[in-house]
């Protein structure tokens, strides 16, 4: 069961599934309407939405009360955990894959930021301390 | 030759196909590494106040602290969600100085299972909703705003619902 839940907001949600199936290992799980699809990847399920019109059935996405449309974007992410975070990059820029920094190392982690084609960003990072690590 | 008669017993020796993307899954998996599989998902968001983004994820959201290791940083957990909060700072600056900051509209989701009594109680105790609980086709939302105005939805499922079962690994 995919236990944790996070909705992204994409301006074209196929391109959005290429990109996380594609390229960051991500799963398929259902794309019943060309607004909405969900992806997995171990116990995230990721939750693709376009910005609908008010009368859409897809709840999340419509606008809210005041007619403000969700948009893609913002800082929030969320992180993959890789083994090997130079390995890894490596492997994803000749795809075409937009980085928005280079590797930066931190107190726990080595990190990159991913953009998607959306312009929402991922953060990929390697711990570099046990308290970072995810375990299985 | 005689049948051993604790052969009955014995359970078959099933032969197995070598498998290398089966075999680096299980590697990882015993050494704790991992690809980008793990048990648990994180997710980050920035905070203006992480003492009080923390007091709010844990008393109005059912997060515990699992690290508070500096001004700057906390690690909540809330089952297999690692939420990390950050205050905006040089560390996550962009190579062109830009700074990140909280807000936007990607969100963490959390179920509940009355979503009408939980968004009136977290109502009353002064939370603050972008959108109240409004219906969509296999999930009722609501959308509610942390302290320093990030989002997080709530969501109850209704009839049709659908969860894979399994988690591939």
């Amino acid at each position: 069961m995919s236990t944790v839940s996070v909705r992204y907001i994409v301006d074209d949600v196929d391109a959005a599934i290429d990109f996380y199936c594609g390229q960051l290992g991500f799963e398929q799980q259902m794309h019943p309407d060309p607004a909405f699809a969900t992806l997995t990847l171990g116990d995230l399920r990721l939750v693709l939405v376009s910005p609908v019109g008010p009368d859409h059935p897809g709840g999340g996405s419509r606008p809210m009360p005041d007619g403000t449309q969700q948009q893609p974007g913002g800082w929030n992410r969320i992180m993959l955990q890789v083994s090997d975070l130079e390995g890894t990059v490596e492997a994803l820029r000749p795809s075409g894959v937009r980085f928005r920094n280079e590797i930066v190392t931190g107190i726990g982690t080595k990190q990159i930021l991913v953009q998607d084609p959306a312009g929402n960003l991922v953060e990929l990072f390697e711990p570099i301390r046990s308290e970072a690590r995810l375990t299985t | 030759m005689t049948p051993d008669p604790l052969d009955a017993l014995r359970l078959w020796n099933v032969p197995i196909e070598p498998h290398p993307a089966f075999a680096d899954a299980l590697w990882q998996r015993i050494t704790g590494g991992g690809e980008a599989v793990a048990r648990s998902a994180t997710v980050r968001y920035f905070v203006e106040d992480l003492d009080q983004a923390i007091a709010f994820c844990c008393d109005q959201l059912g997060f515990d602290e699992e690290l508070h290791p500096s001004p700057t940083f906390a690690m909540l957990y809330r089952g297999d969600l690692r939420l990390l909060l950050s205050v905006p700072g040089e560390p996550h600056a962009l190579p062109d100085g830009t700074l990140p900051e909280p807000g936007g509209w990607n969100r963490i989701s959390l179920q509940v299972s009355n979503l009408n009594a939980t968004v009136a109680a977290l109502g009353a105790s002064g939370v603050t909703f972008r959108r109240g609980v409004t219906a969509g086709v296999a999930v009722d939302t609501a959308l509610l705003a942390d302290p320093s105005g990030n989002p997080v939805e709530l969501f109850e499922a209704r009839a049709g619902y659908h969860e894979r079962t399994t988690t591939k690994e």
